[in-house]
């Protein structure tokens, strides 16, 4: 019971690290950036890299924060800037460079599964039960992560005038606030987010070019759902998250897998706004 | 009595002429393709053909009615493996064929219709049939994993006996497939159904306040055009004799994208051309250069859409036609109009049920309180003019008259019938009719498709044919005539002028024969003649057709002249609701408009 | 130093293809106040949106404190100290008071002193920072828009019908605080005016807009000006 306890809270941490980017970048540019996964792969790869070269894995994350960060400024200022006015085509676009991404990685890694050693390994026990020490950590991550957002969006001038583009952006625009530069900080943040999370996740998955693919249609649907809301994430994940470790865990897996993707998809139909106030 | 209003254009049947001499042209170029090329040229452009019919498909559904599907390999999949499960499990009698057509087609519409279902409903966002379709995709795959054996898992099917016909039949076969579903397709946009589609893609919300059921429309559409991806994937499986869960991936979605994107979208022959090359090209180079290839057309891809969205097919298109001396191709014809019959008006309509009734209704966001405790009725035959000062909440009122889902409270009545919480297509079936503040008209369509498209609720489209007369109401052909927009029906929408555009609109609202009128500011940016002229056709539809109209308008003079009843709305509530001197003498609209003496002045 | 804060030389613009102004020209002295009047539909906020820069110039000029700003991105304008006060959805209803204020000025620096400042004018600001802007009544809202404006010392106020729907009581208030404001710093407004009782109150010129043209202008203590007006507007 603690077991499933401590799988739902994990899990709808690391979905919660996944998505978060997600859903800053189409907070402020409403667009959805499906080059979201990418990035995650991208992470993933930096992660194989560093400890590949003997580095600690420890720092894995935050140079994969940083690698993503660069490589979505320039996607940014390439790809996504001309398009803002043609949402559904930067759609196309972010997903044409996904598929780019994963052509190069291929080429430069080759096709097949890689493993990255993991910082920590074991298990320690909490109430009374055994659990994957580097879970509950990333538990902790998920949420200090959540926290620092959610602080920095409440109670700093950037988060003001991030809010403020994304409830009226040509107010804000009136109001001398750069909305182009917004947009730009936001992808940037949005994209080193989703290269930490691959990072993140590469001790307890295989990395492959592809990685980053399921992960974006869960964190997708997160998104849908959760409107522009970092509490409305929060609530998604632990609900579509616990749903999919209690059918993976008493179910079929293969059912698990596709939980978040389709109990979104009805919820959505059923309420369009999601896990988001009306 | 027929208005004799036309213009020269190029008549249907020398398009028609046209088709054939291209469509006998493709399949002389089927048959004897196989004479000219060789075996491995053969063998792909087998595959290749069926991909390009897939792609014709998704052109349709995005190019033209702007439905984002990265699901058709799911469908082209359910097809294929139809025929790969039944050829395996049953084996190959003509009645197991037929069977796994029959289920192909039948699983792939049902299922496409499910996903209209969920993506195509009132108020869900367009991105979400691009992210249900993703869905759809992964789970597809999930289960053809799933199925054990009797799926083949990861390695699908392969080896199950099929129809045994040489090459050249395949390649006539298939190439023949996709000349008729190009030519079936070029046949449906070009119908007056293909107008419905764009105006869809244009602007499916005025679509809807003219009654048409767009999310059926779409979800009859997208289920169609599911049945053919599976059609060709049945096509795939049977020729190649291998089905792989691959065939299902989003990946293959994301490539028929990519197909109808180079190609040009709403160019229907682009894309299929465009799925033929490309397909053709990876395989011959995928072998020497299995992953640049593919990277290659990924950068293409991105740039495409980002430096020429309209894709490569169309600018490649007018650089031949630069170099070619072909004739330029005739404007798309408009049609003549002519005068529908009126519907006899009974006397009873002033004496049954109130046009409009309106009961406590309210509407808030969150703590904001728009509107509040309003109620009023509306009788056939007045003119009622909704008066206040911006903000006070007029045009709430009228979404709530016009959609059943926005009100937060109380009850609206049209015509007796309570709206209850139906959407703008069923309100606007009980006989309501909406005129936006801003004009809100079909860009990319001519003047006279979209007064074809206004009408379609009531003369429905054809599938196949265009029409070429519009039966226009009185009241509507005499906008269109007295406004310039009869010698303009040749027209792109994109070019009318702003006044042009408020006159067609308030034309295509009038030629859906409403019988309750809600006009958002209808004479803003028009002339002065043109305004007394609308004064005076709205005057003669309240007196003369009994309609009710509730009318916002700002100009109060024009507001004196032809109104019966005046409503004074301010801060969400009703404070006046009178005759035209009653209101225009009140010491209370004084204060409201306070010191704005010179509105009260012009109204006395 | 040019002593002419906002000059605009045969403008036009315009949505897509519809202009719906013409050549308009106009010109405001440093210190002074120029109410454009004119009926719905005539050009007004189209005027303001292409001075701030939301809609391009298809024709003309715009220079403000003799810099020519043709062109230039909105938020550029905030800068040169440009406010605008625009009629619709003029602040952020899910936002304090506080942060709508703060958001008057480029940083948080000096912003309790600006507060102080304006809060001058409008007490019930400083006592309700909390409170979320949207549920503060219609004219309390104008009152915070106006105090937003004037958080940064703007040496140009756009301001577009601040009156619409607003009692008498609190027009006077208004009108009060303006002319505060301009005896009190080198403040140039444009005013974009239904309420010509409001306009001819504290306008030093006048214009009036018709279907995107300049049909009338000059001082507003000329004789006969307030029936002028009324003509133009009766047409």
């Amino acid at each position: 019971m603690i077991n499933l306890l401590l799988d739902i809270l994990t899990t709808a941490g690391i979905l919660f690290i996944v998505s978060i980017g997600l859903l800053i970048v189409f907070g402020v540019q409403k667009i959805i950036n499906f080059a979201h996964g990418a990035f995650l792969t991208i992470g993933g790869y930096v992660a194989l890299l560093v400890t590949g070269a003997h580095f600690s894995p420890w720092l894995a994350p935050p140079v994969a924060l940083l690698a993503g960060a660069l490589i979505g400024a320039i996607v940014e200022r390439v790809i996504v800037r001309p398009l803002y006015n043609r949402p559904l085509d930067a759609i196309l676009a972010t997903w044409g460079l996904s598929i780019v991404v994963v052509q190069l990685i291929t080429i430069g890694f080759g096709r097949g599964v890689q493993f990255v050693t993991s910082p920590v390994s074991g298990a320690i026990h909490v109430f009374g039960a055994d659990y994957s020490l580097y879970r509950l950590i990333f538990l902790g991550i998920a949420i200090v992560l959540g926290l620092a957002v959610g602080l920095l969006l409440r109670s700093t001038r950037l988060g003001l005038v991030a809010r403020a583009v994304i409830l009226n952006e040509n107010l804000a625009r009136s109001l001398g606030i750069d909305s182009d530069l917004v947009r730009f900080m936001t992808f940037v943040v949005g994209a080193g987010l989703a290269s930490l999370a691959g990072a993140l996740l590469t001790p307890l998955l295989s990395v492959d070019p592809t990685m980053g693919v399921t992960w974006l249609l869960n964190a997708f649907m997160l998104v849908m759902v959760s409107g522009t809301s970092l509490i409305s994430l929060m609530l998604a994940c632990v609900v579509l998250g616990g749903a999919q470790v209690v059918i993976s865990t008493f179910g079929n897996p293969v059912l698990g897998g596709l939980t978040i993707v389709v109990l979104a998809a009805i919820l959505l139909r059923l309420r369009p706004t999601g896990f988001a106030r009306a | 009595m027929r208005s004799t209003v036309s213009l020269p254009s190029e008549t249907r049947s020398s398009e028609l002429i046209r088709l054939g001499c291209v469509c006998l042209a493709a399949l002389g170029l089927v048959g004897i393709g196989p004479l000219c090329l060789g075996e491995y040229s053969v063998d792909i452009l087998i595959r290749s053909f069926l991909f390009g019919a897939v792609a014709v498909t998704l052109d349709i559904l995005w190019g033209y009615t702007g439905i984002l599907s990265f699901g058709q390999s799911a469908f082209f999949a359910i097809g294929a493996y139809a025929g790969g499960l039944i050829f395996t499990h049953l084996g190959l009698t003509p009645l197991d064929a037929i069977l796994a057509v029959g289920i192909g087609l039948i699983v792939a519409s049902l299922l496409g219709a499910l996903v209209g279902w969920l993506a195509f409903g009132y108020g869900v966002s367009d991105l979400y049939v691009s992210v249900a379709t993703l869905v759809l995709c992964v789970v597809v795959v999930r289960i053809l994993y799933a199925g054990g054996t009797f799926t083949g898992s990861s390695s699908g099917l392969s080896g199950f006996t099929t129809f045994d016909l040489s090459m050249p039949v395949w390649f006539a076969l298939t190439g023949s497939f996709l000349v008729i579903v190009a030519a079936l397709g070029w046949l449906l946009v070009h119908s007056d159904a293909g107008t419905l589609f764009v105006s869809i893609r244009e602007n499916e919300q005025r679509a809807r306040y003219f009654g048409l059921a767009t999310g059926r429309i779409k979800i009859a559409l997208f289920a169609a055009a599911a049945a053919i991806a599976a059609l060709a994937g049945f096509g795939y499986a049977s020729y190649t004799d291998v089905v792989a869960p691959d065939l299902a991936n989003f990946k293959f979605g994301t490539a028929i994208v990519i197909w109808v994107a180079l190609g040009g979208r709403a160019t229907l022959l682009g894309p299929a051309i465009a799925a033929v090359l490309i397909d053709f090209i990876s395989a011959y180079l995928s072998g020497s250069l299995p992953f640049i290839w593919e990277l290659l057309v990924g950068v293409v891809f991105i740039a495409v859409i980002v430096v020429m969205p309209q894709g490569l097919g169309p600018g490649l298109a007018r650089g031949v036609r630069s170099m070619l001396p072909l004739r330029s191709v005739a404007p798309s014809s408009a049609a003549q109009l002519s005068i529908a019959s009126q519907p006899v008006i009974t006397a009873q309509s002033d004496h049954g049920p109130s046009a409009i009734a309106v009961t406590a209704l309210s509407r808030h966001y969150g703590s904001l309180r728009v509107l509040d405790d309003i109620s009023f009725t509306a009788q056939a035959g007045e003119l009622v003019s909704l008066v206040g000062p911006n903000g006070a909440g007029k045009t709430t009122l009228i979404r709530c008259i016009s959609d059943g889902t926005e009100r937060s409270g109380g009850d609206v009545a049209i015509l007796g019938c309570s709206i209850g919480r139906l959407t703008p297509e069923y309100c606007a079936r009980l006989g309501l009719g909406r005129k936006f503040q801003t004009p809100t008209v079909f860009e990319a369509l001519t003047v006279a498709q979209s007064l074809r498209i206004a009408r379609a609720r009531i003369d429905p489209p054809s599938l196949w044919r265009r029409a070429d007369t519009i039966n226009l109401p009185q009241a509507a052909l005499q906008v269109v005539q007295a406004t310039g927009l009869a010698e303009q029906l040749a027209n792109p929408v994109r070019s009318l002028s702003h006044g042009g555009k408020q006159a067609l609109e308030l034309a295509m609202v009038l030629a859906a024969e409403p019988r309750v009128l809600l006009l958002d500011e209808p004479t803003a940016g028009l002339t002065k003649a043109e305004r007394r002229l609308i004064g005076g056709i709205l005057v003669d539809l309240v007196a003369r057709h009994r309609l009710c109209i509730l009318l916002i308008e700002h100009d109060l003079d024009f507001v004196r002249q032809i109104s019966s009843r005046i409503i004074v709305l301010h801060q969400g509530r009703i404070v006046l609701d009178g005759d035209v001197a009653t209101v225009v003498g009140s010491e209370l609209v004084r204060t409201i408009y306070a010191g704005e003496p010179q509105a009260i002045g012009a109204m006395t | 130093m040019s002593d002419i804060a906002l000059e605009i030389d045969r403008l036009t613009s315009g949505y897509g293809q519809s202009m719906v102004l013409r050549d308009v020209s106009l010109k405001i002295q440093s210190g002074q106040v120029l109410a454009i009047v004119g009926k719905n539909g005539m050009g007004k906020t189209t005027l303001l949106k292409t001075i701030m820069g939301f809609l391009p110039a298809q024709s003309g000029r715009i220079c403000m404190f003799g810099a020519d700003v043709t062109g230039v991105q909105p938020h550029r304008l905030a800068g040169r100290g440009v406010a605008y006060s625009p009629q619709d959805q003029a602040i952020f209803p899910d936002f304090t008071v506080d942060e709508n204020l703060r958001l008057g000025l480029s940083n948080d620096r000096g912003y309790e002193r600006a507060l102080d400042r304006v809060a001058v004018f409008f007490p019930f600001l400083a006592q309700r920072r909390g409170q979320r802007a949207g549920t503060l009544s219609g004219g309390e809202q104008k009152m915070l828009l106006v105090a937003r404006a004037l958080m940064s010392r703007p040496r140009l106020l756009l301001i577009d019908e601040i009156t619409e729907g607003l009692q008498p009581s609190v027009v006077q208030r208004l009108i009060g605080v303006l002319r505060a404001e301009l005896a009190a710093f080198d403040l140039s407004v444009l005013l974009i005016e239904q309420n010509v009782g409001f306009a001819l109150s504290i306008a030093d010129r006048y214009a009036v807009l018709a279907r995107g043209e300049v049909v009338a202008a000059g001082r507003v203590d000329a004789p006969g000006v307030a029936g002028v007006i009324q003509n133009h507007l009766a047409v």
